[in-house]
């Protein structure tokens, strides 16, 4: 039955590289939402915060925090990052002429979707410096985390505007990521499929704009706190319900 | 039964009376010019004046610049229906079908090139049957089938009659390149067969009477000239004059061609 | 110079031409397919109704068979065809339409059940058998008993040809598009091939063969209101007649089609009226019913278009900036039937008119649609008077279609034909040894160059693309519908002085490469001698008959004109030369009689009463429908051998293994 049509005999590469591009897209953003959702936790308080940054840390469990199980997480995220971006690196243009080509195709066409995925090659290509930054913060100092210092880094240690850049790079990259990643592979288009795509559309921009408006609020709120703090910059925070007297002390 | 209630006559009136409401414009084409086998004349934009007719297509307003003003200007048309896909080109930088775009939906100015990535014949002509022939060929889109050839004396196999209408929903394709031209993978990589070629691949892919495995249209299909080539940029579906549902045919076969190599 | 040799030289990259390719490939011979433009785009992509084919599935089809096809095809010819063609045609329909589903066309299938049709204004309720469910349906079309016309959605053309086309490069036929063939290399006895241009870099070259096809589809183009495509030029059947040698017939016969979407000509298929839909007038009244009380919108196109024609001239057209039209209404079918089964009429509809057409009426008017003529071929497809050249399609007339052809049996008649004509190549090929005079050829070629040099060194001040616009006119408004003596002397007399003026054509561009003045240049002086064919022969035939139309001679007249023009022009003559071929009322299977729509008065023949009483007679005698058949007019050694089977119908099945051969 299936004997060969032409001889040739393509290698399942592709397959397999457009697929891991894809699962690792993918859990990148359910990464990023769910990170979206645990650094905001801010707005809720710093109890909030300070209990989701324990938790992280492991103390629900083991009893007391270890900050290193924040550095393998932040090791397996770096490392998909890592095999995502080589992975999208393929789709770059690959010369000089590929890019003028492109270029002169995306200004000439005026396409909305080309043009996403455009903004996507060029919001991947910030995130590879402004997201090592990041994370090779987070993988150091895995500790520093808290309502205080991350205030502290994001104000005083004048994180912010890096944080900025990043939000919306993170944003725009991983809201375009999924939404052509779930017609790339023909998910919930519906019975009329052009329709489906614009309704896709429709709620990949709710979705970035919510997660992007959650993400400015949050930011602000480091900042006043870190504004608040600044005084005391290195200082940690006591949760309420270890803070015995007026005067709050702690290092956990 | 009688159908006709009599309200509707006015509105078909008005419309032809309205046809003419940028009636008198004067436009301006710059036009593509080139000839390959006159190389030592550059490429260049050529502007054309012309006054705006009722209905005027730009198939109408090409022949007339032919006609009048210029002899030598290569184009293409065949059905000047819409229908036999010859005469896509770049209408403003966007590819479409020229001879079923009117005048009146376009600005005065109006800037003509021929289709990109195909070769150019001339001017606003380029070979696209070529890029299709080769596309046939090494997609081989035909029907396989392992029997014998049936008994045409007998009655026809049996086929559902919905499995019938969605072959044919997408053996609309008339080949005229616009997905292609709109496509910024195939403009950067010349071997990659494009929203056409894998969309006529699923139309066999659905057919029962093609005998065709998965692992068989793996190999035409399963790497990066093919359907893993894809980046989903969907300009492809978006200028198909076809109205194609190519994103979702290039998704089906994402998703048969992935099993096929796991 | 280059010169290719090939077995089998196929012009025309049409349906006919690829399966004529098909066929001569499989009996193991070399074809090379020459095209103007990519096969796909050829015109037959534009046929939108359907297939002609007595399969009988459908509930409306039952019963049908080759006789009531056969029965249908002459009528509608107006009794012009050549009845054993038909016969060979009506047999080898069936197989075609299986053969291409076969290959991959997706015809629309029978769903077993009720179903809403809307018949002559009315809804009715049609029940599909359960055993016939999943076979190919059809749809009703003009001047058919039964519903006949296999289809899918309204692009069969399309399907059709794109599917004929894959088949082409599955089996590895070799087609050299742009591409044009500019003459025949012949002696005066045999073609050789032929000289042929190339569209990219206008260099000319010889394709040497030891047998040619010519397939190059309609001549819609020599008039200024056609549905046909820019490339429907003729030249195909304007170089065989530049032979002297081989003939046109019936050149004269050119069908009109009631429904081109107005002004743009663009064809809206008569599955619009086979499905249901109307045609109103300027107060959006039906007026079919009182010129045709039994077919009404139904009857065959020439009926229906000089209807259309006469109501406009009695004022009761609708009036538009653009002139007189009528209206197509197909708002009754709703919605979900034009999207499903009319979606390209809806395309054209949307970007043509800005009309939506299941809420609004379309503006339609007759315009030029087929041309019955065409190079003379005998039941073979092989001219009777140049040897090795063959005809088939819209090019040919082989004549089936006499003085007008019904819809569906054109797409229908270019895969038959190809089937038979592609068979018939392969015998002869199989038969002649042949060998060309290299001189011959260079002589041809070397002609070809001089006449295409001599444009750029002309005197004259001429532009080829308004002597071919002022044809284009003249043959609308003279060569039309109605047509009349004084006018079509004025036709001839125009015609002549554009030919004139066509001599003084200079060609100023010297750019190399395709140069489209120079391709005007040659077209047209090949035109005017194509239209001067059919004005010329317009006049001479004093009578109507089908789309042939005098008002100074009204009646259909088989005493005088029951013949077939032929047409040949010999170098330098003014006028094409006219000869008549008679048919034989004593061997027709169908003597001349009523059409069963149209007038009823006319001039019979002598000889019809006796044939019609022998006839009777053998009809009353002969139960068995295959018996009489071949008492009547034996046709199936005819056809060759693979052909020949019975076509097995739901009520008819096959009892032997296989398609057993006429007894
Ligand atoms: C709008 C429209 C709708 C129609 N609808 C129907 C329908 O529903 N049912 C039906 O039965 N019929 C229909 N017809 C008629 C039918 O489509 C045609 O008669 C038929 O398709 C002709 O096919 P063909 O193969 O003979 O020629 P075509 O398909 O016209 O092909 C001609 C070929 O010859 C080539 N050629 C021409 N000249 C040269 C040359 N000099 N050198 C080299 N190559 C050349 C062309 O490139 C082309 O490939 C319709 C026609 C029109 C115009
Ligand atoms: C170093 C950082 C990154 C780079 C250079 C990068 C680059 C890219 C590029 C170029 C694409 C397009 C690939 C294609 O069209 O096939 C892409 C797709 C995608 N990216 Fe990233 N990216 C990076 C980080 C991220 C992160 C952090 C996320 C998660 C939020 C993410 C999620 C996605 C998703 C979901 C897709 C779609 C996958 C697909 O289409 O198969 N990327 N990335
Ligand atoms: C496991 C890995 C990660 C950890 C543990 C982590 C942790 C944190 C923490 C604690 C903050 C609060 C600010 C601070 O303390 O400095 C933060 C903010 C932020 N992180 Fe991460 N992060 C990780 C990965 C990423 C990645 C991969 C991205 C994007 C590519 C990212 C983008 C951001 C952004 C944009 C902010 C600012 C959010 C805002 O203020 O609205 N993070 N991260
Ligand atoms: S898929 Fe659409 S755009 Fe592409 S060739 Fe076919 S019809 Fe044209
Ligand atoms: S535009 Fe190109 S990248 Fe894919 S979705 Fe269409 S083929
Ligand atoms: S000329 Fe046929 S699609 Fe435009």
């Amino acid at each position: 039955m299936t004997q060969p049509l032409t001889g040739r005999r393509p290698s399942r590469l592709s397959a397999w590289m457009d697929m891991v591009q894809g699962g690792t897209g993918l859990l990148l953003v359910l990464f990023m939402w769910a990170h979206m959702l645990m650094v905001s936790s801010i707005l809720l308080g710093k109890d909030a915060m300070y209990w989701v940054a324990r938790m992280f840390e492991g103390e629900p469990l083991l009893g007391k925090p270890y900050p290193i199980l924040v550095s393998g997480v932040v090791l397996f995220i770096l490392a998909a990052i890592v095999v995502h971006a080589v992975l999208a690196l393929r789709r770059f243009p690959a010369s000089s002429h590929q890019y003028q080509t492109l270029h002169h195709h995306i200004r000439s066409l005026r396409h909305g979707d080309t043009t996403l995925w455009y903004l996507q090659v060029i919001t991947g290509f910030a995130l590879f410096f402004l997201a090592s930054v990041h994370l090779y913060q987070m993988l150091l100092h895995p500790g520093d985390i808290g309502p205080y210092a991350s205030s502290d880094r994001v104000w005083s240690g004048r994180f912010w505007p890096l944080y900025l850049l990043l939000l919306f790079a993170v944003e725009l990259h991983g809201g375009i990521g999924v939404y052509r990643l779930v017609v790339k592979w023909g998910w919930f288009l519906g019975k009329d499929p052009r329709r489906g795509r614009r309704r896709l559309q429709r709620i990949k921009w709710l979705i970035t704009a919510f997660l992007l408006a959650l993400g400015l609020l949050t930011l602000a709120a480091y900042m006043k706190i870190g504004m608040e703090h600044e005084a005391r910059v290195g200082e940690r925070y006591v949760p309420a319900h270890l803070q015995p007297v007026a005067e709050p002390q702690g290092n956990p | 039964m009688r159908a006709a209630p009599m309200t509707n006559a006015p509105a078909n009136d008005n419309r032809i009376a309205a046809s003419n409401v940028n009636g008198g414009r004067t436009l301006t084409l710059r036009i593509f010019r080139y000839n390959p086998l006159q190389p030592e004349q550059e490429p260049h934009l050529q502007s054309f004046t012309l006054e705006e007719a009722d209905t005027m297509t730009l198939f109408i307003a090409l022949n007339e610049i032919r006609e009048n003003m210029d002899p030598t200007l290569q184009f293409d048309f065949v059905c000047r229906a819409g229908i036999c896909g010859s005469c896509a080109m770049l209408i403003n930088g966007r590819p479409g079908l020229a001879c079923r775009t009117l005048t009146r939906d376009l600005p005065r100015e109006i800037t003509l090139a021929p289709l990109p990535g195909f070769e150019l014949i001339g001017d606003l002509s380029v070979n696209t049957g070529k890029w299709m022939r080769g596309m046939s060929e090494q997609l081989q889109t035909w029907i396989h089938r392992t029997g014998g050839a049936p008994d045409l004396c007998r009655l026809e196999e049996r086929m559902e009659p919905e499995v019938a209408e969605n072959i044919y929903e997408l053996e609309r394709c008339i080949e005229c390149g616009c997905c292609i031209s709109a496509c910024g993978t195939a403009q950067m990589r010349p071997d990659f067969v494009g929203a056409v070629g894998i969309n006529q691949l699923a139309r066999f892919r659905i057919d029962p009477r093609d005998d065709r495995t998965d692992t068989q249209f793996f190999e035409v299909l399963g790497d990066d000239t093919g359907v893993f080539g894809c980046m989903t940029l969907l300009g492809c579906e978006d200028f198909c004059p076809k109205d194609l549902p190519l994103a979702q045919q290039i998704a089906y076969m994402r998703r048969k061609m992935v099993l096929a190599a796991t | 110079m280059q010169i290719i040799h090939t077995d089998a030289l196929i012009i025309g990259g049409g349906l006919a031409g690829l399966r004529a390719a098909i066929g001569v490939k499989r009996q193991g011979f070399e074809a090379i397919v020459l095209s103007l433009v990519p096969p796909k785009r050829s015109h037959s992509a534009a046929a939108q109704g359907g297939m002609q084919a007595s399969l009988a599935n459908s509930a409306k089809g039952e019963g049908d068979n080759e006789d009531l096809h056969f029965l249908d095809t002459v009528r509608g010819s107006d009794w012009g065809a050549d009845q054993e063609v038909v016969r060979m045609f009506v047999n080898t329909a069936p197989k075609a339409v299986r053969e291409l589903a076969a290959w991959g066309v997706p015809w629309n299938r029978v769903q077993r059940g009720d179903h809403t049709s809307v018949i002559k204004g009315n809804k009715v309720t049609v029940h599909e058998r359960d055993e016939a469910h999943g076979l190919i349906t059809a749809r009703n079309f003009g001047g058919t008993q039964k519903w006949r016309t296999c289809y899918v959605s309204d692009g069969t053309g399309h399907s059709m040809l794109y599917t004929m086309s894959n088949q082409a490069i599955a089996e590895q036929i070799p087609v050299h598009e742009r591409m044009e063939a500019i003459a025949l290399i012949h002696d005066g006895e045999r073609c050789y091939g032929a000289v042929v241009r190339n569209l990219i870099t206008g260099e000319l070259l010889a394709y040497v063969s030891r047998t040619t096809c010519i397939a190059t589809g309609g001549y819609g183009r020599l008039y200024r209101n056609t549905t046909n495509a820019v490339i429907n030029e003729g030249i195909g059947t304007a170089i065989a007649l530049e032979t002297g040698v081989a003939t046109l017939g019936n050149m004269e016969a050119v069908q009109f089609h009631p429904t081109g979407i107005f002004p743009a000509g663009i064809l809206v298929t008569e599955g619009c009226r086979g499905d249901g839909g109307l045609l109103l007038d300027g107060r959006q009244e039906r007026f079919m019913p009182a010129y045709e009380p039994e077919k009404q919108e139904l009857a065959s196109r020439d009926v229906v278009s000089r209807c259309m024609e006469t109501h406009i001239a009695k004022g009761l057209g609708a009036q538009s900036r653009f002139g007189e039209h009528l209206w197509l209404d197909i708002r009754l079918l709703g919605q979900k039937h034009i999207d499903t089964r009319l979606r390209e009429v809806k395309e054209i509809c949307h970007y043509f008119l800005g009309v939506d057409p299941a809420r609004e009426l379309i503006p339609v008017r007759p315009a030029q649609h087929y041309s019955m003529g065409g190079i003379r071929t005998n039941y073979r497809g092989e001219s009777p008077t140049l040897k090795g050249l063959f005809a088939a399609g819209e090019a040919a007339c082989w004549d089936m279609h006499g003085f007008n052809r019904l819809g569906g049996n054109s797409v229908a008649e270019t895969v038959v034909a190809g089937m038979i004509v592609g068979e018939t190549m392969g015998e002869y090929l199989a038969d002649n040894q042949i060998t060309v005079s290299t001189a011959l050829v260079h002589d041809c070629v070397g002609q070809a160059a001089q006449q295409l040099h001599n444009y750029a060194h002309n005197n004259g001040n001429e532009n080829p693309f308004h002597i071919l616009r002022d044809m284009q006119h003249c043959m609308t408004d003279k060569v039309g519908i109605f047509r009349n003596g004084e006018r079509l002397q004025q036709a001839v007399s125009e015609l002549q002085q554009l030919q004139q003026r066509a001599s003084q054509i200079r060609v100023h561009s010297a750019a190399r490469g395709v140069n489209p003045e120079l391709v005007a240049a040659y077209r047209v002086e090949k035109m005017l001698k194509l239209a001067l064919c059919v004005a010329h022969g317009a006049l001479q035939r004093q009578e109507s008959r089908g789309a042939h139309y005098r008002e100074d001679f009204p009646l259909r007249n088989d005493r005088d004109w029951l013949n077939r023009t032929l047409a040949t022009w010999q170098q330098g003559a003014p006028l094409p030369s006219l000869s008549y071929e008679q048919l034989d009322v004593r061997n027709m299977e169908l003597p001349p009689g009523w059409r069963g729509y149209g007038s009823e008065e006319r001039i019979d023949h002598p000889h019809t009463a006796a044939r019609q009483a022998e006839v009777d007679a053998l009809k009353a005698k002969v139960p068995d429908r295959f018996q009489l058949q071949e008492q009547l007019m034996p046709y199936c050694d005819l056809l060759p051998p693979s052909l020949r089977g019975r076509n097995e119908r739901l009520a008819e099945p096959l009892q032997s293994p296989s398609g057993e051969q006429r007894p």
